[in-house]
């Protein structure tokens, strides 16, 4: 993705937290604890973010992202609770075994409840939040295919006929600039049966993502933390207009609505995500480890 | 320059002019340079006292289109000897980028209004038969009978003087004074993008020195490098986004052309002026002839500054009318017969173009038709040399649509299936 990635090339391992045994994609100084932290979104996995990582690297920071448990290669332990709040338990321990104390989330998808419920957890431990087309989000109504994977039986029938074909269909059909291959196929590869079980478990237990906006909104907003937003303006899963909003509780956000880009701006908007985030990242405190 | 003030007020029953031009721009000027040259008496009005005086919200840009009408004028050695740049097109859209084979692609013409204005009003002064009356103002329309037969016309001292021609030129712009005197109907069309502009300086976009315009869909960007080593941006998104272009037009202009796919160097680049803008851009479409009168350039069409047509069509306009009633004011045809071949002129020219360009200005995204062909343009250069002369206006709608429509079905099927 970026000339940055062979000056910080991502090493790939993995990690024990909370008794699963995740992915771990990692640049830059690896004993930091401070770091930018990579949290995908559904579907997704830390492969989304091979190049960012890479790019953040560059800017002398570590660098990292996991699979949530149940998406990517990923398996969760019997009994993992596929909510919100048990995949923030998650990120937090993956956290604590990494050593990160202070981390500058990059948020995606639903990967922007989980970090927040993490974030209303941990308010000390957060320096930085880049908010890729999610964030908080006030009287938001899910969106369609959301509705779907709620409602019992139809969800599982939508993930039973979830073909490669109609997948890269479905998904094309929303992104205005279309999505690159690779990267589609990729998706799909880990939309196995297990995440598919995962997607409906979660979404279910997610009445109305906007329910904590409020506490979270009074919690953060006098803080003022760094804040970069990037949203596609063609989102057609969270509308872009709740890019703006952000800045009711990051008073200082600099918010960066992308036209001709859909929910993956960092897949169809490479470059443009990238220099926005070092940029971003570059323009912070230096690193205290 | 000669002075304006060299004659006394012409107050009298016959006219003393062949025709009098209100609007000292580029219509004006250009229509009143083709009269003079054919030997005719030509006053022309202009309201701005310095004869320096520009538009200032303008992209400056100007079709291939209209680059013979500037040639014949004799005007475009000058310019380029100015240093303006004769760029191709590169329009991004969502499927790619649309770009005629170099060979094939038709150039354009890029010179500031601060450069351009000066030069071609210069030119319309020291044209013989011209006569430039500048700091006039146009009051009221003159009528013998039915017929419009000149203007009274008022400086800034309160002088009044009648310029009575046999036809008179409305050439005074979007919001023209002479149309709406004169009453002619004119129909109305929403816009719903704002502009915001400004001229920078800085490094050359990757395309230098041809034009780059951003079909964001449904906003629009665009870039054009100009003489003096300045690329003009602009910017032209829906009005959703005006809060944010009110609250700093710079920073605004910036941040929107950074954010676009494969960006200019904007963000390196510094404002050698404000950034401005226009919010009311509403389009307008008047009858372009009344008995004795005829309206060129936006008087006659004002149409969304995002095609870029205006300037080109201002000359272009201009010709067709100098053309046009030349042979009435020589005395060979009736007036009548002569302005109901501009308006025919007009109408062949530009109605389709206008249809098309109105159509999309109410802030909408593509239709599928546009869809079709822009995508098919992306992915075939025949398709892309089609759309290029569409949207340089070398060719009508009528004349490209034959052609494209099934061209764009026929790429877009092998697209699908190579896939």
């Amino acid at each position: 993705m970026s000339a940055s990635a062979t000056e910080s090339p991502v090493e790939r391992g993995s990690l024990l937290a909370g008794g699963t045994r995740t992915r771990l994609l990692q640049a830059g100084p690896a004993e930091a604890s401070e770091a930018v932290v990579f949290v995908h979104g559904n579907p997704g996995s830390a492969d989304d973010w091979e190049g960012l990582i890479a790019a953040a690297a560059s800017t002398g920071r570590r660098a990292l992202a996991v699979d949530l448990p149940d998406f990517g290669d990923t398996i969760a332990p019997d009994g993992f609770e596929h909510t919100t709040i048990g995949y923030a338990t998650f990120l937090g321990e993956a956290l604590q075994e990494l050593g990160v104390e202070c981390a500058h989330l990059v948020l995606h998808d639903f990967g922007g409840p989980i970090g927040l419920v993490w974030v209303a957890m941990n308010p000390e431990a957060l320096a930085s939040i880049t908010l890729i087309d999610t964030g908080i989000l006030p009287g938001y109504r899910w969106h369609s295919l959301a509705r779907i994977w709620r409602t019992p039986v139809l969800g599982e029938l939508f993930q039973a006929t979830a073909t490669r074909p109609a997948f890269r269909m479905l998904l094309n059909k929303n992104e205005p600039r279309g999505l690159p291959r690779d990267f589609v196929e990729a998706m799909y590869d880990h939309y196995d049966r297990r995440t598919r079980k995962a997607v409906l478990a979660l979404y279910r237990d997610t009445d109305d993502p906007g329910s904590a906006a409020p506490e979270l909104t009074k919690l953060l907003a006098p803080r003022d933390i760094p804040a970069l937003v990037v949203w596609g303006e063609e989102d057609a899963y969270l509308p872009s207009s709740y890019a703006e909003r952000q800045s009711e509780a990051f008073p200082s956000a600099d918010v960066h609505v992308l036209p001709a880009s859909g929910h993956w701006p960092f897949a169809d908007a490479p470059e443009t995500v990238e220099r926005l985030l070092t940029e971003f990242l570059a323009g912070l405190p230096e690193s205290s480890s | 320059m000669p002075s304006t003030d060299s004659r006394s007020p012409i107050i009298g029953d016959g006219p003393a002019y062949d025709a009098v031009i209100v609007g000292g721009s580029l219509a004006g000027c250009a229509a009143a340079i083709q009269l003079g040259r054919a030997g005719l008496r030509v006053a022309l009005v202009e309201k701005q006292p310095d004869p320096k005086a520009y538009k200032r919200m303008c992209s400056h840009f100007i079709q291939a289109s209209g680059v013979p009408a500037i040639e014949r004028l004799g005007l475009l050695e000058p310019m380029e000897a100015t240093g303006a740049l004769r760029p191709r097109m590169h329009m991004w859209t969502r499927w790619g980028w649309i770009e005629a084979p170099p060979e094939r692609a038709a150039r354009g013409l890029n010179l500031r209004r601060e450069v351009l204005d000066p030069m071609v009003r210069s030119t319309a002064a020291e044209t013989p038969g011209v006569e430039m009356l500048l700091g006039w103002s146009a009051e009221r329309l003159l009528r013998d009978g039915g017929t419009f037969a000149g203007v009274a016309v008022r400086n800034r001292e309160g002088e009044e003087r009648e310029l009575r021609a046999r036809l008179t030129v409305g050439a005074d712009g979007r919001d023209s004074k002479i149309a709406e005197l004169s009453e002619v109907p004119v129909k109305t069309y929403p816009h719903n993008r704002i502009a915001y502009g400004g001229y920078f300086e800085g490094p050359p976009s990757p395309h230098s020195p041809d034009s780059v315009i951003w079909f964001l869909d449904p906003h629009w960007a665009a870039s054009f490098p100009t003489d003096s080593g300045l690329n003009f941006y602009a910017a032209m998104p829906t009005k959703e986004r005006l809060p944010e272009f009110k609250r700093d037009p710079e920073a605004a202009l910036v941040k929107f052309l950074a954010d676009v796919p494969e960006p200019p160097p904007i963000r390196d680049s510094r404002a050698i002026e404000p950034v401005i803008g226009k919010i009311d851009m509403t389009n307008r479409v008047r009858k372009p002839v009344a008995p004795g009168l005829a309206l060129i350039g936006d008087a006659a069409l004002a149409a969304d500054p995002l095609f870029g047509v205006g300037c080109g069509w201002a000359f272009q306009s201009a010709e067709w009318l100098s053309d046009s009633v030349r042979p009435a004011l020589q005395g060979e045809e009736s007036l009548e017969q002569g302005l109901e071949h501009y308006r025919r002129r007009h109408a062949h020219e530009l109605r389709a173009h206008a249809f098309f360009i109105h159509d999309y200005s109410n802030g909408r995204r593509f239709n599928p038709a546009e869809r079709l062909m822009f995508s098919a343009a992306a992915r075939d250069s025949r398709s892309a040399e089609l759309m290029e002369a569409f949207g340089t206006r070398q060719i009508r709608p009528q004349q490209m649509m034959p052609r494209a429509l099934p061209r764009a079905i026929a790429v877009n099927v092998r697209h699908a299936l190579a896939r």
